[in-house]
């Protein structure tokens, strides 16, 4: 008896912006798909020892993952693809290339990160192929040049070829690459491929119209502005923002 | 001789993610444009951006200082393929291995490293410069070492994470001993007594007088949160003049 996959956010993306460094909350979902354990993506280098304490929670060894699916290369999505030293790592044949470009890269891309995913056992991925039953790579190039997503049943894990749900609800789209109009044409075809979309870095939500989350968050982040004084902590949730510094502004 | 401060560490925690923001510091004497530390990925831009203010280009480092090999310190390297890279011989050796449990530095950080012009430091401290002795601090990590430099009015301590922020001076117990608690003791307060100012790893600089810190620097954050489709975005700050102006102090 086959049972279908299984979606778990480790984490789940923020559509967060600063003024003066780049947040990378990027989204990264555990799918159990019959006896498969698969990572899709693996955060910026920032998620490692949370990423490897939330697989602990859900008494997964990382040497028990089987595969990792790295929908592009950039810095906040395949920082942490070597934590897995079972698994075959998946990239699209043109995201691997792209990586290991010596030319110029877009400025997520680090220049060492094909070096680095050269010393995994890699498999590059041309087309859609089936990984297992009601599990599908999907192309969604733009981007990034390979960029992928993965089709679970009705759910897509679409990367960062739909950022955000602002982007599923106005076809606005962030790419730094001269690809543009193909990164568009990749969001309108997960948008239609699939009914509820796992963004790169924003909540799952359903299509609709209109769009909806399915999900909250909240974040907090601690520090202190006076070594002899307690921490100040900022609680940032998805219903109830509050701060002890707090504005709203658009 | 020239000391500049292009980004100041930030001591915050989050639960979602690990900051990183770490002191970047320009000195510039005998010929020589160095970059101390270059940072997490996450401040690229607020890098680039604050090289340019002193009308320069990753392209002008012609030397980096890289006190460690941890994640946050290194992940800038590949933006300066024309500078010299000096890091501690301890710091390359080990992690050709890293620990298992070490999930400060990156299994690939040599990777990063190849390609680029290193000179390893021995164990010993040595004048690198004219007025820029190199300190030993081991136990944050493995072998870390700081520089002490010598102006006409005073010692500048450049800690690293062996002062990880200005707490580790008043509380003198080091925050974030990380391979070795005895060592990071000792190494806090061997960098206590090596100087006047101070640039910890994670938080601004400050002078230490009489048990007491006074910062130098000032610093200024802010996000913006989407947590509607087509809502407004919220904001949040962490503004250090503000809480100052609020006075928590005990």
């Amino acid at each position: 008896m086959t049972t279908s996959p299984l979606i778990t956010l480790l984490f789940s993306g923020l559509p967060v912006s600063a003024d003066s460094f780049l947040p990378g909350v990027s989204t990264v979902a555990l799918v159990r798909a019959e006896s498969r354990l698969i990572m899709f993506d693996t955060g910026p280098y920032a998620y490692r020892p949370i990423l490897q304490g939330r697989l602990r929670k859900l008494n997964i060894d990382v040497g028990e993952i089987d595969t990792v699916v790295l929908s592009h290369v950039h810095w906040d999505s395949a920082a942490n693809a070597d934590l897995f030293p079972n698994a075959t790592v998946l990239l699209h044949d043109r995201e691997l290339a792209y990586a290991e470009a010596t030319g110029e890269h877009d400025d997520e891309t680090a220049g060492y990160i094909g070096r680095s995913l050269r010393r995994l056992r890699l498999r590059p991925i041309v087309g859609e192929p089936e990984l297992c039953p009601g599990v599908q790579i999907i192309e969604l190039p733009g981007h990034t040049p390979g960029s992928i997503g993965l089709k679970i049943g009705d759910a897509l894990l679409a990367g960062d070829a739909v950022s955000c749900a602002y982007a599923a609800a106005t076809g606005d789209i962030h790419c730094t690459l001269p690809t543009t109009s193909l990164a568009r044409q990749s969001l309108k075809k997960a948008l239609d491929l699939a009914p509820v979309i796992y963004p790169g870095h924003d909540r799952p939500f359903r299509v609709g119209p209109p769009v909806t989350y399915l999900d909250d968050y909240s974040v907090r982040i601690r520090f202190f502005t006076d070594p002899t004084g307690p921490d100040e902590e900022i609680r940032i949730g998805s219903f109830s923002p509050k701060s002890f510094a707090s504005w709203p502004s658009d | 001789m020239k000391i500049d401060l292009l980004i100041p560490g930030l001591p915050a925690k989050a639960d979602h993610f690990l900051f990183g923001i770490c002191s970047l510091v320009l000195i510039r004497t005998a010929g020589r444009k160095i970059l101390f530390d270059t940072g997490p990925f996450r401040v690229r831009p607020t890098l680039i951006k604050a090289l340019q203010q002193f009308d320069l280009t990753p392209a002008d480092i012609d030397t980096i200082f890289l006190t460690h090999l941890h994640w946050d310190h290194v992940e800038n390297l590949d933006l300066f393929p024309n500078a010299e890279v000096l890091t501690p011989r301890a710091e390359f050796e080990y992690a050709a291995a890293p620990r298992p449990n070490d999930w400060g530095t990156p299994p690939y950080v040599r990777e990063m490293l190849r390609d680029m012009r290193l000179t390893l430091l021995p164990e010993i401290e040595q004048e690198i410069f004219p007025g820029i002795t190199t300190l030993l601090l081991p136990g944050h990590s493995v072998g870390l070492q700081g520089l002490v430099i010598d102006t006409a009015s005073e010692r500048v301590v450049l800690a690293s994470d062996a002062l990880w922020s200005a707490r580790d001076a008043t509380r003198a117990v080091p925050d974030v001993a990380f391979f070795d608690p005895a060592k990071a003791q000792t190494s806090l307060d061997r960098a206590l007594a090596a100087g006047d100012v101070f640039y910890p790893g994670h938080d601004r600089p400050f002078r230490f007088k009489d048990g007491k810190v006074h910062y130098l620097t000032q610093y200024r954050y802010e996000w913006s949160f989407a947590f509607q489709p087509l809502g407004q975005s919220f904001g949040v700050g962490i503004s250090t003049m503000q809480t100052m102006s609020t006075g928590q102090r005990p």
